[in-house]
């Protein structure tokens, strides 16, 4: 696997329907940038972004993942609203803050990068697919330096945790970041395995294979159920497990955030963390923490 | 070691037709579909143009519904496949990888019609997220791999092919799918109203009197293999993408983040600005969008501009589908054996110093530039070939 090292992680999360203003007076610790003109999708990605950056300097050239379920949820409902109920034409920057690629936009501007901008989106893998996309520009020598994240707003759609039977979590606004580079100086971790299977028996067959030494922490994306989160505990026999969809709440982002927010609170631990989609695709990342 | 990406097979549809040989033969003969939409819901006193998709009756935007979304959606799909040639097992193997700005909110709005919820509440309650449309490419053609779904606005299938291209030169896949797939909607038509985007009359790119865009609707789909399947199968020889962030909504008119983009995707080709035989601009067909690329390819190509074509007066802006629709309009005119003109252009506005085709240009082997932009900055250019693959 190519190099990706963790040189800082970070987690915002909200309760469902948190005032934009507040966002706004959060983000002022970290820039002082008065942002107009944008929703609550944009603001809850810088957030959470430039509280991961904090106080790197980044390269002109990082490049930007941001991952989404949803994207604008919030506007895009607003728009609608404005043609259909109200009947007129939108608002201009209503309309061009539909398109969520504006969030990793004004986050760019805010940062001065001009690296990819990528948004990008996977049912229930959207954070481990825009890692793939990462690993295959640092393997191909296109980027040195990365911020990805998961961003989404509290969902108020069922079919969202379709599949989801017998587990049901909080609703919550999640932003969760990680700035990740092929430089091991200076990084507090790195990802050492982005594995995907196209089925269950695939996934655990190749984790009852690994040869190297078991991971410290396991955590379960939102679709594995009680059942089978009981087996694979069987296989990995884990020091623990890091449940953060119970103890935080779900967004659509919530592998994002939980992975950022192990970074922050495992020191020194490995997590492996096993998702899938709808279809029984199973996708596993692998973190060490130095 | 890294290998070479192959667009081994694509379909199209658009308002052109459904078939590449009646929409390669109406670029070639310069025959373009334009309807008029009325703003009913705003209840404006006139009328915009509008490519739309024009297969029988029943496809009048009005009459729309979530089947067919997803017929024209897997006709697409279904055909493309075919092109290629793939088997099951080929299939199975295949990762998708989808680009639109709309995604499924014409979904929504057809809907709408059927029952007495809001648009916006059905969309809430109901939205399955982004990835909805390739979820269901895969569960339709029994597709095995991995779903990308890129939301960059009108760059998104470009971006999805850039990736696309990228894995399987890097062999972490085999063979994908890549998907453009835009369908009218009020949402996108009324909010470039609001914008004072759209054209009046006649869509008219890098025209001194050119007045704005011409949306239109499409879905293309074209099959990336690692190995040539035909001697003629377009080659991947390059990409950028990178961010420009001098407005959401424009690009710095000099053009360096676009120049820069350009650049970039030669670096990665490993070619220099007068290996490209010709360009596909972007030409949106805006002020700003028309200035600014063109101050890029100066920019780029320095006195030397390659001879330039723009394919939106066929087809109009397909907005996030417009990589892949553009791609295969271009590059099946080329296997025809000509680089198309552009309609609609009669005027050179002196301030662009650039002139694109105004008649059909004869076109063999040769490299190419394909070039992308869209709101929030997004600049991306993809270069192919269909030369021999070296080596």
């Amino acid at each position: 696997m190519n190099e990706m090292y963790i040189h800082s992680a970070s987690t915002f999360i909200a309760e469902a329907h948190t005032d934009t203003n507040y966002l706004k007076e959060e983000i002022r610790r970290y820039t002082k940038e008065n942002f107009r003109r944008v929703n609550k999708f944009i603001l809850l990605t810088i957030l959470g972004a430039r509280q991961c950056i904090n106080t790197h300097a980044l390269d002109a050239d990082t490049a930007i993942y941001l991952t989404t379920e949803h994207g604008n949820l919030g506007e895009t409902a607003d728009v609608l609203d404005e043609i259909y109920e109200v009947n007129s034409l939108p608002k201009p920057f209503g309309f061009i803050n539909t398109m969520s690629s504006t969030a990793a936009f004004y986050l760019a501007q805010n940062l001065g990068v001009r690296g990819r901008n990528i948004t990008v989106s996977s049912q229930h893998l959207s954070f481990e697919r825009g890692l793939e996309l990462l690993k295959v520009d640092f393997a191909g020598g296109v980027e040195r330096s990365a911020l990805i994240g998961g961003v989404d707003e509290a969902s108020l759609s069922e079919a969202s945790l379709e599949g989801c039977a017998g587990r049901s979590w909080r609703m919550i606004d999640g932003s969760g970041w990680l700035y990740v580079t092929p430089e091991r100086e200076g990084a507090g971790g790195a990802f050492t395995e982005i594995r995907s299977f196209r089925d269950g028996p695939s996934c655990v067959r190749w984790m009852s294979e690994r040869e190297i030494s078991a991971a410290d922490v396991v955590a379960f994306g939102a679709r594995i159920g009680d059942e089978e989160a009981a087996s694979l505990r069987d296989i990995l026999q884990p020091a623990a497990e890091f449940d953060y969809l119970r103890e935080y709440g779900y967004s659509g982002s919530a592998t994002a955030c939980g992975i950022s927010m192990f970074v922050k609170l495992y020191q020194g631990k490995t997590l492996l963390h096993i998702n899938r989609d709808q279809r029984g695709n199973y996708a596993v990342i692998e973190l060490q923490q130095f | 070691m890294k290998r070479r990406a192959f667009v081994t097979g694509k379909a199209i549809i658009c308002a052109l037709g459904d078939t590449l040989r009646e929409i390669v033969d109406a670029a070639r003969h310069k025959r373009i579909r334009l309807s008029q939409i009325p703003f009913t819901l705003a209840s404006l006193p006139y009328t915009k143009p509008y490519y739309l998709i024009q297969r029988k009756e029943g496809d009048a935007p009005d009459n729309r519904s979530d089947a067919y979304f997803y017929d024209i959606l897997f006709s697409t799909v279904s055909r493309a496949l075919l092109d290629a040639g793939v088997n099951n097992e080929e299939i199975e193997d295949m990762h998708v990888f989808f680009g639109s700005t709309s995604m499924d909110v014409p979904i929504f709005e057809g809907n709408h019609h059927k029952t007495s919820a809001s648009v916006s509440g059905m969309f809430l309650q109901s939205s399955n997220g982004y990835g909805k449309i390739a979820g269901a490419i895969v569960e339709r053609f029994g597709i095995g791999g991995n779903c990308y779904s890129f939301a960059t606005a009108c760059t998104s299938s470009a971006n999805a092919l850039l990736y696309a291209a990228a894995m399987i030169e890097e062999r972490h896949i085999e063979r994908a799918l890549v998907v453009g797939y835009d369908l009218y909607n009020n949402l996108g038509f009324y909010g470039c109203e609001a914008l004072k985007s759209l054209a009046a009359e006649e869509y008219r790119p890098f025209d001194r009197m050119r007045d704005g865009l011409i949306l239109g609707e499409a879905c293309g789909a074209v099959v990336l293999e690692g190995r040539r399947r035909n001697a003629d199968d377009f080659m991947y020889l390059g990409g950028a993408n990178i961010c420009d962030t001098y407005s959401v909504t424009s690009h710095d008119e000099e053009g360096s983040a676009v120049a820069e983009t350009m650049n970039r995707a030669l670096r990665k080709a490993g070619l220099r600005p007068e290996d490209i035989d010709a360009v596909k601009a972007h030409a949106t067909g805006t002020e700003n969008n028309d200035r600014t690329e063109c101050a890029a390819m100066k920019v780029t190509f320095g006195c030397s501009v390659p001879p330039v074509t723009c394919v939106k007066p066929f087809i109009g802006h397909t907005v996030g589908a417009c990589g892949v629709n553009e791609l295969i309009l271009f590059t099946e005119s080329i296997k025809e054996g000509f680089v198309p003109s552009t309609p609609g252009f009669r005027e050179a506005d002196k301030d662009l110093h650039v002139t694109p085709l105004m008649e059909n240009m004869e076109a063999g082997k040769g490299i190419f530039m394909l070039n992308y932009f869209g709101f929030g900055g997004n600049c991306t250019t993809l270069i192919l070939s269909n030369k021999d693959a070296p080596g």
